[in-house]
């Protein structure tokens, strides 16, 4: 007997990608010799793993509890039966399929079908494998392309013209975590095992600063790379290389609020979003060189991985506090706000809206689309930030979700 | 069977209590702007303060007077005014919060770039240059012509001017990349004619050249790489060819072809997948990561 499995309901291999958020899959059968005259002969479905890559665990339905097997009873005359793959929390990928699901005929240990696939997470950046690490700045230069490339677009969304879109309001977090969803996607079509990754900025993450990831800042504040690194071709607007001057020891954590202080702030949104002073714009200044000045953060691929980390903070937020929902007061602000910060507002650049009160161009076009789940959509609100994990509405999940974050 | 997970929503909530419990950040946003501007109180706690709270320096009119009151006193400690510009231009990135604010904050900084203390004046000059603020460029570039008019050292002057190159540095840059008085300034001029197609001899001959600093022969690659490409390509296959060349160029070389290379031209090139194939079984772990890269993308083992 032979059967067929898909990730996300999809044929295609782009599709195969999990997060800790619950995927629907589905599964049937395509050679039903051996059925031995079952209707629905019983199928196990389970996981087969490294000892460091991704695990899966999986349910029959919309709710109740994961299991690392399930059994199914699927019909031999084709129709497919679904079924829900999720990543197991604290077991993400560090390869391309290095986790494959598989299928058994019963209590047997022959597996008729089987399908790889890939738990793809956005981790600590400090502790990635060589290997990851190596693929995260190697998609991130070919997006550069040394001036050339997408980036560009990305560079250009955040300048002092467009700033009032993004921030000193309530739609500060939701502005950015479209924007670093746009980034990883894009970085994902360069290379599909790449997630955005965050820098901790609580803590030490001495690996970052290295001339093997993103560079070492010498006393005037040039950024330094290694002959193999390929972040040396770095170029924004016009200029090859990044300035950064550290004003911390970049052995030991900045001195920024804490997580643990950043997530006291308070249960409801207006408390939790005055992080956008401590620990945002303390985390960005300090440091001299570009990424210390709203104009030019963007020219410094750090600024991602410490975006990266303020949307972690807030979905670990929401996870604690249960705002995911805006439909209740405290996962949001309430009043009017200027555009672009309110629930039912579209976000720019994203709604291709330009003239005032938006900025004079809208770079980049619609928000890039993915091959494995299909929200935000084009031209996301601001509301539709929220539910990232889809724990409203399944529909609603974006494909992405930390290390430390889990989805129940 | 049903996976066992710890209970991250518990040992979170538990974290967040206890750090109620025991952070300093539970003292008021506005407890600590009183400690910041209070001057009883050792620099210590008032930088401290000042970085805690950012937001504070622009809740009010007052606040922002007092907060750019200390970052020009030329008596206040220096720690105090540094963390005090530290804590406003956190503040800066509240943009629709600091718009009000901002032409004073501004106007403030513009009042200091000649302070005597080099680290408030080198910060100011970087926060201004990255606003494209002329008066800061006009002044930068002065000193770099007359150097009893510099701010910063050369090498610093020429690192913010090219936050928004003019034409106007070109000559002054090319003079320090013909006579620099340092490494650093050498660098960082040609990082600032990097958009000049006119000065790609200039990185041609610097790259190539076995006598120059590493760093310099690197940023040369990087900005021919940025105004000729296809001479770069020609130029990085001649580095790779030369069986004198150093380890960390040819790993530039590796890396820049791997990464951007034109692929039609290189896979038909046999000398040079001959050549990078020898690389990929020498001694240098960087040359042998680069050819491994170059080769998964071109060659045997793509």
């Amino acid at each position: 007997m032979d059967v067929e499995i898909q990730i996300n309901n999809s044929p295609n291999a782009n599709a195969r990608f999990l997060t800790w958020s619950p995927a629907p899959c589905r599964i049937r059968v395509t050679n039903p010799a051996g059925a031995q005259g079952q209707g629905s002969p019983p199928i196990r479905i389970s996981a087969r793993t490294t000892t460091s890559g991704g695990a899966l665990v999986f349910r029959r339905g919309t709710t109740g509890a994961f299991a690392t097997s399930l059994q199914l009873n699927v019909p031999v005359n084709g129709n497919w039966v679904s079924f829900f793959t999720a990543g197991q929390f604290g077991r993400p990928s560090v390869n391309l399929n290095d986790v494959q699901i598989q299928a058994r005929h019963g209590n047997g240990n022959q597996v008729i079908g089987s399908t790889p696939c890939t738990v793809r997470i956005r981790k600590n950046a400090n502790n990635l494998t060589p290997g990851e690490r190596d693929r995260f700045i190697g998609a991130f230069a070919q997006l550069n392309n040394q001036g050339l490339g997408r980036f560009s677009d990305f560079r250009d969304m955040h300048t002092n013209v467009s700033s009032p879109q993004a921030h000193g309001a309530p739609g500060f977090l939701p502005w950015h975590r479209a924007y670093l969803l746009d980034l990883e996607r894009e970085l994902q079509a360069i290379d599909p095992s790449v997630a955005l990754h965050y820098w901790r900025f609580d803590r030490p993450s001495p690996n970052l600063f290295k001339r093997d990831f993103l560079g070492e800042s010498d006393n005037l504040g040039t950024v330094l790379f290694s002959g193999t690194n390929p972040l040396q071709f770095w170029v924004t607007d016009g200029v090859p290389g990044i300035n950064r001057r550290p004003f911390f020891n970049t052995n030991n954590a900045t001195g920024v609020r804490t997580e643990a202080q950043t997530l006291a702030l308070g249960t409801t949104y207006p408390n939790f979003r005055t992080m956008e002073g401590n620990p945002h714009g303390s985390a960005h200044t300090s440091f001299g060189g570009s990424i210390s000045s709203i104009g030019t953060a963007a020219r410094d691929p750090l600024f991602f991985l410490l975006h990266c980390n303020v949307d972690r903070l807030w979905a670990k937020w929401q996870q604690i506090n249960n705002r995911f929902n805006a439909a209740v007061a405290a996962a949001y602000d309430s009043g009017a706000w200027p555009i672009g910060h309110n629930l039912p507002d579209t976000m720019w650049p994203w709604n291709g809206i330009t003239g005032p009160p938006r900025p004079p161009t809208a770079p980049g076009g619609t928000l890039a689309q993915s091959p494995v789940v299909s929200a935000p959509g084009v031209s996301p609100r601001v509301r539709d930030s929220l539910d990232f994990q889809g724990k409203i509405n399944a529909a609603a999940v974006m494909g992405f979700d930390y290390d430390d974050v889990p989805f129940s | 069977m049903t996976t066992k997970r710890r209970s991250a929503k518990t040992t979170s909530t538990k974290k967040v209590a206890a750090a109620k419990k025991r952070s300093p950040a539970a003292r008021t946003p506005r407890a600590a702007f009183a400690v910041a501007t209070n001057e009883k109180k050792t620099s210590a706690e008032r930088a401290k303060a000042f970085t805690e709270a950012p937001l504070q320096t622009i809740d009010s009119d007052k606040n922002l007077q007092a907060s750019l009151d200390v970052l020009r006193d030329r008596q206040q400690p220096v720690k105090v005014r540094l963390a005090a510009l530290q804590s406003l231009q956190a503040a800066s990135f509240s943009v629709i919060e600091f718009e009000p604010h901002r032409e004073d904050y501004l106007a403030t900084l513009r009042e200091i770039v000649d302070d005597p203390d080099e680290e408030l004046r080198q910060r100011v000059l970087g926060i201004l240059s990255r606003e494209k603020d002329a008066y800061t460029q006009q002044r930068l570039l002065e000193g770099l012509q007359d150097p009893s008019k510099a701010l910063v050292p050369p090498e610093k002057a020429l690192q913010l001017l090219s936050y928004d190159v003019h034409a106007e540095a070109y000559p002054v840059a090319r003079e320090i990349v013909n006579a620099p008085p340092n490494p650093e300034a050498k660098r960082e001029a040609l990082r600032l004619l990097s958009a000049d197609a006119n000065s790609a001899p200039v990185f041609e001959k610097l790259m190539r050249d076995k006598e120059e600093d590493r760093d310099i022969r690197q940023i040369s690659a990087a900005a021919l790489q940025a105004v000729k490409p296809k001479r770069f390509q020609e130029q990085a296959r001649e580095l790779l060819l030369d069986k004198k060349e150093y380890d960390d160029i040819q790993a530039t070389a590796l890396t820049a072809l791997a990464q951007f290379g034109d692929e039609k031209a290189v896979v038909k090139d046999q000398k040079l997948m001959k050549r990078v194939d020898e690389l990929g079984k020498g001694k240098s772990a960087k040359v042998k990561k680069g050819a491994k890269r170059f080769l998964s993308r071109y060659g045997s083992e793509k």
